[in-house]
């Protein structure tokens, strides 16, 4: 016990000291004032810690930073609004991309059943150009202006029926791009002779299910159109949670596959790599779905009006479903409880993951020594790619739940990706622990660094408050970052070594 | 031959730290693997189980050719890696790094009686983190979670290193019961353990397999073991 505290001391010192600045702001605040300050600080806060956990986690175990995650956030949240108010884009290009991805799987995964493919070299190179000139015909002249407007956006709605394309063409696309889908992966397989070995027909299935799934869509895109937007709007939420997250992770593992991968050996180019694609991400998303932002409408279940609103307490709201709960007489919105409880949520579930599951296992150990992990057997990288997907993913529902509370727009990434690198490095690099407490120190200090902005702090005998710029709000979390990293070089629970 | 190494080479960035290294290790023995600080002892270890892959030469295990295979397909064939340092989960308790390296589920079930025997301590310490163990516990979990998976050969790298001489006994009493059921190679700088264990020898220099034979003839040859190894 002696031993923690002395080991712990600036640490406990720090809390501390946290704890009676946060008591002794508060006391300046009436109390609803400041439970309200404090719940919004806990709601930026399980924001940030759904981007940091994943961004903490890829940090330990693979040692990559990955500048790409508040694209990832960014992402999730666009895919997300697309599936809960304009499905329409996604039911036009989701089945393009399962025919290009199920092409591919398929062929990379048949290759080795095939007669050898004479040529070597230059027939690689030569089904790269042929994947390559398949996909262009493929998306030649396809528009995506019509698709993406709304009624608000692009001065006016286009109808389905004019934005998207006749059935025959979509088609001809489809087959197109699953044609430049098995060429790439020919190619592929050509270039790595050793992958796709006894590894059983699951690829097989997999890819000729997506390709089903893609023929499957094209003829029922109207229709999948109007049973989406026929939902309650609740359910539909819930369908655009899981959507935006899983598209994120899919995205995720991609960019793991596709361009960290190559460079583990090179961080340096990680980091030119990822930076660069938040670039090329955020004009794709401004390219698509245009340079200003949406607004996205909060689900039913927690939008309700009336004469009971607000309601005065958690349980009365599970009946009513107000728009705001009643906090010690003042109302808060109560979907910013719902992102609370999101967040507390996929807290317990990761940690539950981590502490119980195999893969939980295998990622702790690998934080500390993935050579030795994979010298046991383990394939890795595979589980690097898991990893990866996982955290993109977070960040990605985070995106989503994000939306309906501070919108989408092709900003908002940044802005997250900045304060989560923040919290993680408060919190400690690597550490799961850490990156909660991070992201909750973060979002209390964005909650107060407001509070403060609008009202100025009264010191004594001064006439009248000191006034400070809004961005006051934003350096206040650099401030403390500085400050925990000269009290605790390694950050808050950061490992020694 | 269980493991056969013919001729490998290997480079670590720039720098060729193996320039040749050939042996052989029949099935149920001891190899030994002697030599002095950098011959590249560790290397060789590393280049069989495929952390560091050798640019040339065949390494064949069971006959199979596996030079070039990523490690953790190499290790999957059945071979166990005890590395230098021992290389010990910290976070992970020591059930957990055991249960780690199962291939299938259940391995751990039908080994972890006899390991417990092997190395009672564990028993006594199975929910305690590993970065908590004692050099010499660390030392017997990491033979440990090499014998969980069905493993043919075990590559051990120093067991000794670091430890107090009685606990050395305890490790060379548990690697000679292994060996009636499982092919080591083991890699050793106390020249005292090895000729206690194992069965015959190759002595590294430089990158090069220098010299071979029974471990009884080594034990003898004064001048020999002065050339390669230092005093013994």
């Amino acid at each position: 016990m002696t031993n923690f505290l002395k080991q712990n001391r600036p640490l406990i010192i720090g809390s501390l000291a946290a704890v009676a600045a946060m008591a002794w702001a508060l006391s300046q605040y009436e109390p609803k004032v400041a439970a309200s300050i404090l719940l919004s600080g806990l709601t930026l806060g399980a924001l940030y810690f759904l981007v940091t956990s994943g961004l903490s986690l890829i940090f330990g175990l693979m040692d990559v930073l990955n500048f790409a995650h508040g694209l990832l956030f960014m992402v999730g949240a666009y895919m997300g609004y697309t599936l809960y108010a304009n499905p329409r884009i996604l039911l036009n290009t989701l089945p393009l991309l399962l025919a290009l991805a199920g092409g591919a799987i398929l062929a990379r995964r048949a290759a080795p059943m095939l007669p050898k493919i004479p040529g070597g070299q230059a027939a690689r190179w030569g089904l790269w150009a042929l994947a390559v000139a398949l996909l262009l015909l493929g998306s030649w002249g396809f528009d995506l202006a019509p698709l993406a407007s709304t009624g608000i956006s692009a001065g006016g709605d286009v109808p389905t029926a004019e934005a998207q394309e006749a059935l025959g063409l979509f088609v001809g696309r489809l087959l197109a791009l699953a044609a430049s889908g098995i060429a790439g992966g020919l190619a592929l397989a050509l270039g790595q002779p050793f992958a796709g070995r006894s590894r059983g027909p699951r690829g097989l299935v997999l890819g000729a299910g997506l390709l089903a799934l893609a023929l499957l869509i094209a003829p029922a895109r109207t229709l999948g159109e109007g049973a989406i937007l026929g939902l309650s709007s609740n359910l539909r939420f819930l369908i655009a949670l899981v959507v935006g997250a899983g598209s994120g992770a899919a995205l995720g593992g991609l960019i793991e596959w596709s361009l960290i991968r190559p460079l583990y050996s090179r961080p340096i180019y990680q980091v030119l790599v990822t930076l660069g694609l938040v670039l090329v991400g955020t004009e794709l998303v401004k390219g698509v779905w245009g340079p200003t932002g949406y607004y996205m409408d909060t689900p039913d279940f927690f939008s309700q009006r009336g004469e009971a609103c607000p309601s005065p307490n958690l349980v009365a709201w599970l009946g009513d479903h107000c728009a705001s709960i009643d906090v010690l007489g003042r109302p808060f919105p109560s979907y910013r409880i719902f992102i609370i409880a999101l967040g507390l949520i996929m807290f317990a579930a990761i940690a539950v993951l981590l502490r119980r599951s195999r893969l939980g296992m295998i990622i702790r150990a690998g934080v500390q020594d993935a050579e030795m992990v994979q010298a046991l057997g383990i394939n890795v990288r595979r589980v690097f790619t898991m990893v990866f997907a996982l955290g993109a993913g977070l960040a990605a529902l985070g995106g989503v739940a994000a939306a309906p509370f501070i919108g989408v727009n092709p900003g908002i990434g940044q802005e997250f990706q900045l304060q989560a690198f923040i919290a993680v490095v408060i919190g400690g690099m690597g550490s799961y622990g850490g990156a909660a407490a991070g992201a909750l120190l973060v979002g209390l200090a964005r909650a107060f660094g407001d509070q403060i902005v609008l009202s100025g702090i009264q010191l004594p005998f001064m006439a009248e408050a000191v006034k400070f710029s809004p961005s006051i709000a934003r350096a206040s979390t650099v401030l403390i970052m500085a400050l925990v990293l000269l009290i605790r070089p390694t950050g808050l629970f950061g490992k020694k070594d | 031959m269980l493991l056969s190494v013919e001729s490998i080479q290997t480079f670590i960035g720039q720098f060729h730290i193996l320039e040749g290294i050939s042996l052989e290790v029949p099935s149920g023995s001891i190899t030994a693997l002697l030599g002095r600080n950098g011959a590249g002892k560790t290397t060789t270890l590393r280049s069989i189980i495929g952390l560091n892959p050798p640019r040339t030469g065949r390494v064949l295990f069971d006959g199979q050719e596996i030079q070039g295979r990523p490690a953790y397909e190499i290790a999957a064939l059945g071979i166990g890696y005890v590395p230098e340092h021992r290389a010990i989960f910290r976070d992970l308790s020591v059930e957990e790094n055991l249960r780690i390296a199962e291939r299938r589920k259940g391995d751990l079930a039908g080994k972890i009686d006899f390991i417990y025997e092997l190395f009672p301590d564990l028993k006594r310490l199975a929910k305690h983190p590993g970065g908590k163990l004692s050099g010499g516990q660390q030392q017997m979990l990491a033979i440990a979670r090499a014998l969980v998976p069905d493993n043919r050969l075990l590559l051990v790298d120093e067991p000794s290193e670091g430890l107090a001489p009685i606990v050395v006994e305890q490790i060379v009493a548990s690697l000679r019961r292994l060996s009636d059921q499982i092919t080591v190679l083991l890699v050793e700088q106390n020249f005292h353990m090895a000729a206690q264990l194992a069965d015959r020898y190759y002595i590294v220099d430089d990158g090069h397999t220098a010299h071979s034979g029974k471990m009884a003839d080594l034990a003898g040859d004064q001048a020999l073991i002065t050339r390669y190894l230092g005093a013994a």
